[in-house]
């Protein structure tokens, strides 16, 4: 594996999309201001700002590697000494990067939010992780469909179903027993569903992306 | 044995609705091979698969002494690609991409990829989207050519361009030929262009390989004959007559494989040999395309 081209691959991606990282963790930072400051209606409105920020984000990776064979980029890089599996490795690992460093701030920043606000109950945090967990799955079933595919309607299939399973495993995870009662309480109890759901999502997770690259592997057509 | 610098050996590429059939190519070092077919003919095909852009269903390809596409990052390190099928980053400057290719390819010579800006008059600081279809084969000739890749593939790279462009493009070519050790792979549906800078020409149709071979001799041995045939004569049928035309008292016959002797044959059956004009490579390439559709065999 020649790491010195994967990174330079990753550096390109990081650059051309540079502008629209730094809107979106703004817009997340901006949830989390929303969810920290305001009453109900701010938790509301964070957390749907929250949710949008991480499918929008989301979206717009995975869509880059959509773009590239339309606009005939991806003949540019595949000319580059690199082999297939370097390339899927960049494209991966640079788009996870991305993703996960949004992710991850946001992860941590509503952890502390609901931890730090009286008015939130400390119960909402294996919940809210649940949610943040599935939001992680969704985001790598389109990145996935997004390069084995590189296609604009197939991607947009992908994020579609992501957004589907999302509010199922919302309406599931909230109304399983008890956990609607934990959500409630001061304490943090991991309760057999949530853990269970927790796993399956990583699980999930894991999965999308080894099969990404053994699909990518055996692709035989770059252009 | 010749120094290769590509080696196709019964190479196919089967799709739906076309098939790339048994492809043996040879590119000898140092050597300019035009590679002509009209479009759909497979010539891009082709290129991708030298290229690893597109894998073989079946055949050995070797470019450079690597085998593709197993070993195409190495490959890929020598060769340099133009194609009219490649996009630079629009929203990226000249300047960007050519500090992106420096950082990759250490054989980069920062002199002479700015040398090249002033000859084709690019500005370096200049958005790619900004920039006319002209400047834009120039820009990705320039990121190749000043990384001095000893493998040249040149995909249609003046489609489109206008007879100035095209002829900077194709002087420019010129110039880099005078390297002995570089290779180039120039596919094009204009003749013109090919006949220009190559040595060796490929012919390719229907996803085959039709003709090759060295450019002087397709142009010394493809001759169109003008001959007078008096009606009481039978004209001879001769070796490598592969079509005959014009009217009945006045018939033109075209031949691959001409010999003086020819002439003196038909003299000799008392039909008289008007002229004996050469063929341009254009009148070449569509005289064998139609006479390998009707069946012809060398």
């Amino acid at each position: 594996m020649n790491h010195a081209m994967v990174q330079r691959l990753i550096y390109k991606d990081w650059y051309f999309n540079r502008f629209a990282i730094t809107a979106y963790v703004a817009a997340g930072l901006l949830s989390l201001v929303a969810l920290a400051l305001g009453g109900e209606a701010g938790f509301y409105a964070g957390s749907i700002l929250l949710i949008t920020v991480l499918v929008a984000v989301g979206a717009h990776m995975a869509m880059i590697a959509v773009t590239e064979r339309r606009d005939q980029t991806l003949a540019f890089v595949m000319t580059l000494p690199i082999s297939t599996l370097e390339y899927t490795t960049a494209k991966i690992v640079g788009n996870l990067m991305i993703f996960f460093a949004a992710w991850t701030t946001l992860l941590v920043g509503t952890v502390a939010v609901i931890a730090g606000r009286q008015a939130l109950p400390d119960g909402l945090i294996p919940f809210a992780i649940v949610v943040l967990f599935q939001l992680f799955a969704g985001y790598c079933l389109m990145l996935s469909v997004a390069l084995v595919s590189e296609s604009q309607g197939w991607t947009i299939g992908a994020l579609v179903l992501g957004n589907l399973l999302l509010n199922g495993v919302i309406f599931a995870v909230s109304n399983a027993p008890g956990v609607g009662a934990n959500m409630k309480s001061d304490s943090i109890v991991w309760s057999q569903p949530i853990v269970g759901v927790l796993w399956a999502e990583v699980a999930a997770i894991l999965f999308l992306l080894g099969l990404t690259f053994y699909l990518q592997t055996r692709k035989t057509d770059f252009l | 044995m010749t120094d290769l610098a590509v080696h196709f050996e019964g190479v196919g590429k089967k799709y739906r609705h076309f098939t790339l059939d048994d492809i043996h190519l040879e590119l000898p070092t140092g050597s300019i091979m035009g590679f002509i077919g009209p479009n759909g003919a497979g010539k891009s095909t082709t290129i991708r698969i030298l290229m690893g852009l597109v894998h073989q269903d079946r055949g050995s390809v070797r470019v450079l002494g690597h085998a593709m596409p197993k070993d195409q990052a190495l490959a890929k390190q020598q060769i340099g690609f133009v194609s009219e099928d490649l996009r630079l980053y629009k929203t990226a400057t000249l300047a960007w991409h050519m500090g992106f290719i420096r950082s990759i390819y250490p054989t980069w010579d920062q002199a002479y990829a700015e040398q090249l800006l002033r000859r084709f008059d690019l500005k370096a600081e200049q958005r790619i989207k900004g920039i006319s279809h002209g400047q834009r084969v120039k820009a990705a000739l320039l990121l190749v050519l000043a990384r001095r890749p000893r493998l040249l593939v040149l995909d249609e790279p003046t489609t489109g361009l206008d007879p100035v462009a095209r002829q900077e493009v194709l002087g420019e070519l010129m110039e880099v030929l005078a390297d002995d050790e570089r290779t180039i792979l120039f596919s094009s549906h204009n003749t013109l262009d090919v006949e220009q800078i190559s040595d060796q020409i490929t012919f390719i149709d229907q996803g085959r390989i039709i003709d090759t071979g060295d450019k002087e001799g397709f142009l010394d041995r493809w001759r169109r004959i003008r001959l007078d045939v008096p009606a009481e004569v039978a004209p001879p049928v001769l070796p490598g007559v592969m079509k005959a035309g014009g009217s009945g008292r006045l018939p033109v016959v075209t031949t691959n494989r001409f010999e003086p002797a020819m002439a003196a044959a038909y003299q000799h059956a008392g039909v008289t040999v008007l002229a004996v004009e050469p063929m341009t490579l254009e009148e070449i390439f569509v005289a064998n395309v139609h006479w390998r559709r009707e069946g012809g065999i060398s």
